[in-house]
């Protein structure tokens, strides 16, 4: 059998093994583990999945995954957010759409302080989701914001998907993660420039604060100020000492988690039923984490040995005679449509093992290439009918939101966040000036 | 037979529901570890032996924990088809589908035994019965191995770890099994 003809197989058993709807980390696993010991049975085939948990526990970067899930569960859980969420209120409330244009600024906040979008998630749909509601926003509208808001999560330093990649890619995380600020931000100025034109057209979609809620005086408006200290002051205590070379990034991210943690003690927010929920959800999550890249690093190393990227980039450029750059398009596309129907977090680990390398391959910087991965990650997220984002966002919304909102919701988001992948594709240097700038200083 | 399912359940739950409450806890220690670490850095010598027993702690905490995250239910499934699913087909499919996640993980563990062996000094082809024999008396610890860095840690006793909750694991796992058993037979649960 060739090695495209056993890889072709192996890949499709995983499909299949996922489809019967078993734990992920089960499926992969065990297809990695039955063609490893058919391959190699005989010559330490059998040792393929336990080498996996060796190679993971070597990977010191990966230690920074249940801080960021921690730092993630305490802000979410002790809502210390919420005073933020009232600075924007204040501020922002007398502009047209200024309450979603707010959302937007809480959000970018919030990815500052943790690395996935669960917490923007949570935050946003039981702070800010009931207030825009009340106020008349669009529900539709609103909804939408806050699902692309929250994946901004994944973008901002810090990136626990950007740390994924890291492994993935063998590219260093600092440098990603400074790779991902520009784009995050130019993301989030794109939702506002969307909120902000749809509003002057349709004013009814983000009607201005009343007069007597905008009557609030200035003493009391500069002291909400102050809740953004917060996470200014979190986000700087975490990145201060990594950019200086201080401590090492993981180091870092116990720093956060520790500043995270005190300052809910601090407000007063750290009651025992907080406590438990964020350190039990952690487990849950790192563990759901862990063992699903532990299979998944066994099914990477199958592949490996197959020399199967080398076959699939044979076959994409010399027998279909494609340039580096519709591959790349070609594979962007397929990542979205997979995204559509996978499960995330198994894509995450089973896709970028295939696509990376060959992005490499072909002669592309994989850092510039990390950012592309992880937007097209963030549009996975929110794409139905299986996105991350629109599970929680059902399970967390106010009853009013349907589940036809939510879907209707995204689209224009989703719009928006293909503009931004073509942009950062079109113009490398949004991804790639930044780590250039602070690695390379003269 | 039915009560001695639930038995089973019952005890193989309670166990590591306990296992993973304390591992639960982890995430304290390696915090700990991590700012000792950047402290002494800063402030004193580098100390050696954080960045390993750092990983160490991780390593205890997802191994030890993966059971409780199992009860907990937070390992993610493709719920394409999966969700749409009444109780009795879901548990049809996962009744089958489980053992093969069992599989999975008695390969791992074998390969654990193998690889804990070796870290023992034993380099032949039956490190099963040379572990049994260790635990009895029979057989002889050979050369140990170490972690080639600076604090040259011995790396036999994460593996033994990583072997007990592999074997937590596959007793969860079974559980899961059993459960599914009962589900079918027309029990809540």
């Amino acid at each position: 059998m060739s090695y495209e003809m056993i890889a072709t197989l192996m890949f499709s058993s995983m499909m299949l093994m996922l489809l019967t709807g078993q734990r992920v980390f089960g499926a992969i696993g065990f297809v990695a583990v039955v063609a490893a010991l058919v391959l190699w049975g005989d010559k330490g085939g059998y040792d393929l999945g336990f080498s996996a948990a060796m190679k993971l526990m070597k990977w010191y970067p990966l230690l920074t995954l249940p801080m960021f899930i921690f730092m993630g569960y305490v802000l979410s859980e002790s809502k210390i957010a919420d005073d933020l969420y009232k600075m924007f209120h204040v501020w922002m409330g007398g502009l047209r759409g200024g309450l979603a244009i707010g959302t937007i600024g809480l959000m970018v906040l919030i990815s500052a302080m943790n690395g996935l979008s669960v917490a923007g998630m949570a935050i946003g749909s039981t702070i800010a989701l009931p207030e825009l509601l009340k106020r008349g926003y669009d529900k539709r509208m609103v909804t939408g914001v806050i699902q692309a808001g929250s994946s901004l999560g994944i973008l901002v330093p810090p990136s626990v998907v950007l740390v994924l990649y890291a492994m993935i890619a063998r590219q260093p995380v600092g440098q990603l993660w400074l790779a991902g600020v520009l784009p995050g931000l130019m993301m989030a100025g794109l939702f506002i420039l969307y909120i902000v034109v749809r509003c002057r057209v349709n004013p009814d979609l983000g009607p201005v604060l009343s007069k007597e809620e905008r009557d609030i005086p200035r003493a009391e408006k500069l002291r909400l100020l102050r809740a953004g200290l917060l996470p200014i002051i979190i986000f700087a205590t975490m990145m201060i000492p990594f950019v200086n070379g201080w401590t090492s990034l993981v180091e870092s991210s116990a720093i956060g988690a520790l500043a995270a943690f005190v300052s809910a003690v601090v407000k007063r927010r750290m009651t025992r039923e907080v406590f438990e929920n964020s350190v039990r959800k952690t487990l849950g999550i790192t563990c759901m984490f862990m063992w699903i890249i532990l299979a998944a690093l066994a099914f990477g190393a199958v592949f490996d040995g197959l020399g199967a990227v080398k076959a699939i980039e044979n076959l994409f450029t010399e027998r279909l005679n494609l340039s580096p750059w519709m591959i790349l398009i070609l594979m962007q596309l397929s990542f979205i449509l997979m995204g559509t129907f996978l499960d995330d977090t198994a894509m995450l680990v089973i896709v970028a093992p295939l696509y990376v390398p060959l992005v490499g391959e072909l002669g592309f910087d994989l850092i510039w290439y990390g950012v592309l991965y992880t937007i097209t990650t963030q549009i996975a997220y929110m794409t139905p009918p299986f996105g991350y984002n629109l599970f929680l966002m059902r399970a967390m919304a106010p009853p009013e939101i349907t589940l036809r909102d939510i879907y209707a919701s995204i689209t224009p988001f989703v719009m928006v966040m293909v503009l931004a992948l073509v942009l950062v594709m079109v113009f490398p240097g949004i991804a790639t000036w930044l780590p250039d700038y602070v690695y390379n200083k003269p | 037979m039915r009560g001695l399912m639930h038995g089973y359940i019952g005890a193989v739950d309670a166990v590591n529901l306990r296992i993973g409450r304390i591992a639960m806890y982890g995430i304290f220690v390696l915090m700990g570890i991590l700012l000792w670490s950047s402290i002494s850095k800063t402030f004193f010598l580098p100390s050696l032996w954080t960045l390993e027993m750092a990983q160490f702690v991780m390593v205890a905490y997802y191994i030890l924990g993966g059971p409780y995250s199992i009860q907990m239910g937070t390992n993610v499934r493709m719920d394409l088809l999966y969700g749409e699913w009444s109780t009795r087909k879901k548990a049809w499919f996962d009744l089958v589908t489980v053992l093969l996640l069992i599989f999975y993980l008695c390969v791992l563990l074998y390969g654990g035994i193998s690889s804990t062996a070796y870290s023992l000094g034993y380099w032949g082809s039956e490190p099963t019965s040379f572990l049994a024999g260790i635990l009895i008396g029979t057989e002889e610890v050979g050369r140990l191995e170490r972690s080639p860095t600076a604090w040259r840690p011995y790396i036999w006793p994460i593996k033994a770890l990583m072997i007990v909750g592999m074997f937590l694991m596959i007793l969860q796992c079974f559980s899961e099994f059993l459960k599914d058993v009962l589900r079918l037979k027309g029990e809540d649960i």
